[in-house]
């Protein structure tokens, strides 16, 4: 059952390396880190902020367009090319499939981070000629963007179970939106002072992901580290809602008719 | 024979015309992107908009990426400082609004405070010449940032400096110097300040704290020096005060204070803290003795 399920994941990962998209996504955040380094220069006795903001923000943007354009055609693009029935029909299960899928798009999220991570590191040494103690901030707030990619993945392959590609990117990216907005969304509802307005928002605030819990870029660039226990409680949830979502899906995907 | 062979080959373009063609047009492209700014630049300092003048706004439009945009928007801000000071014309209107999103998106950007009240606060030509609105900033940095002691000394500065309030720079000078970390010297600055405004008693107790607690001998020295200066600049007023009881009393001016100590008004002759006897300057006045090594300056 593993050794299916990490198969998949293998297959799904040079299937994404292979993409030239992937390649064309890494250079351009390179190139963004290179240009933080000059836009430091233009401003004033921010250097180090900046490069540390933009860096970071590159990895997480281009992150974040990897996991919804790849992440919304790992299942649809398997459906459409007709490759799905050759792998079901073979001793898989629809869940190995899903899960193999999943894990393999983290895979590739992980690759491109680490890269990007390197990249970002070189520039940050590059500027100084030594690390600061206060770095390690930075490593944390990649990880924080590692756990946020592992959700947008899980939505995308929600969706993607779900809609079609275009409808998936879509949402995806509105469940994005909305989930680093949700504190004003409930905010907003108790401000109407309508008590079913205000039960759906606060339904909604606590139904979807909160991605601004990941949001930890600013205080990275001030060397301001995590406390513990937020670094803990922050995995465990995206653990949990990760697995919510992908169950989400392996129960979509069981029931789907396929044609 | 085949039937590819058999059609006529499409005529092809010469390789040669279409680089020159690519390369003259980028040229000319050039050329014309460089008069565009020509145009641009010669024109009055032009308007930069803000299109959203609110910073929680904006804070909830970034999406996580608000330290980036306030990056963004203190270069902005830089740049539009530097940009009106040379302008022959400068206007600072949207400083202060540039100031306040970049700080409501990164309230722990201290260079945003630090600078962007110096920008503020400085009279025109260099400055906005606005310093309420530095104040202002320097305040809400000092909340968001209550450990950083220098948001003080830039808030003291401004009530020295551009307001001339020496009472109140003095109270926020000693404010900062309690902060953790805060250097001695923002004590010894307080201090200092407040002997300027006039208020000789908080100086002395301000420069006697500095005399106790420092370790540096520099800084000791310094501190002693204040406290003579002090000292000496309260007995000269109240000399001055005798000088003047005298004066009415005996129908003329003291030559000298051993007239005040003959007519009983002082029990002996007053000596300054080095040691040295005060004297009666030509203008009727109380003064240091020849060769006294108090210096007064230290405290005007």
């Amino acid at each position: 059952m593993i050794h299916r399920i990490l198969s998949i994941a293998r297959h799904t990962f040079k299937q994404s390396v292979r993409d030239k998209v992937l390649y064309n996504l890494i250079v351009f955040a390179f190139l963004l880190i290179g240009a933080s380094i000059l836009f430091g220069k233009i401003s004033v006795d921010i250097q180090r902020i900046i490069l540390v903001n933009l860096g970071l923000s590159a990895i997480s943007i281009f992150g974040l367009l990897i996991a919804i354009f790849i992440g919304v055609s790992l299942v649809w693009r398997e459906i459409d090319r007709r490759t799905l029935y050759n792998i079901l029909s073979k001793p898989v299960a629809r869940w190995e499939f899903v899960l193999g899928k999943y894990l393999g798009l983290l895979l590739t999220l992980l690759v491109n981070t680490a890269i990007m991570a390197a990249g970002f590191y070189l520039a940050l040494f590059y500027q100084d000629r030594r690390f600061q103690a206060q770095d390690v901030a930075s490593l944390e707030a990649i990880y924080f963007i590692l756990l946020e990619l592992a959700l947008i993945v899980g939505v995308a392959l929600l969706f993607s179970c779900i809609s079609s590609l275009t409808l998936s990117a879509v949402l995806t990216f509105c469940i994005f939106i909305i989930g680093n907005l949700l504190a004003d969304i409930r905010w907003f509802g108790s401000e109407t002072h309508s008590t079913l307005v205000s039960a759906i928002t606060t339904f909604l605030y606590y139904l979807l992901p909160n991605f601004s819990l990941f949001n930890v870029i600013g205080s990275a660039a001030h060397g301001d580290r995590i406390p513990g226990h937020l670094l803990i409680s922050r995995s465990l949830y995206a653990l949990l809602y990760a697995a919510i979502l992908v169950s989400a899906s392996i129960l979509i995907f069981e029931e789907r008719e396929l044609q | 024979m085949k039937l590819q062979e058999a059609l006529p080959r499409p005529r092809q373009l010469p390789r040669g015309l279409l680089w020159a063609t690519l390369v003259a047009a980028l040229a000319a492209q050039s050329v014309l992107r460089w008069a565009a700014g020509s145009v641009q630049a010669g024109s009055a300092a032009a308007t930069t908009p803000l299109y959203v003048s609110s910073g929680k706004l904006l804070r909830d439009l970034s999406l996580g990426y608000e330290g980036l945009l306030a990056d963004i928007y203190w270069t902005r801000a830089v740049q539009y400082y530097g940009r009106e000071r040379l302008s022959g014309h400068p206007r600072f209107d949207l400083l202060g609004p540039l100031l306040r999103i970049t700080t409501t998106l990164d309230p722990h950007l201290i260079i945003a405070y630090r600078f962007g009240a110096v920008f503020l606060a400085e009279k025109p030509p260099g400055g906005a010449g606005q310093p309420a609105e530095a104040l202002q900033l320097l305040r809400r940095g000092i909340v968001a940032n209550p450990q950083y002691w220098r948001l003080w000394q830039d808030l003291g500065f401004i009530y020295y400096w551009d307001l001339h309030d020496y009472r109140a720079a003095a109270r926020v000078f000693r404010a900062g110097s309690e902060r953790p970390g805060a250097e001695i010297w923002m004590k010894t600055l307080a201090a200092a300040v407040a002997a300027k405004g006039g208020d000789l008693r908080t100086s002395q107790v301000l420069w006697a704290q500095i005399y106790r607690a420092t370790e540096d001998e520099t800084v000791r020295k310094s501190a002693l020096a204040h406290l003579e200066a002090l000292k000496a600049a309260q007995d000269l007023e109240e000399l001055d005060r005798v000088l003047v009881f005298y004066e009415k009393q005996a129908g003329h001016r003291a030559g000298s204070l051993k007239d005040l100590v003959r007519s009983g008004l002082l029990g002996r002759l007053p000596l300054d803290p080095s040691g040295i006897p005060y004297i009666v300057a030509p203008d009727g006045k109380a003064t240091l003795g020849p060769g006294s090594p108090i210096d007064l300056r230290l405290i005007h």
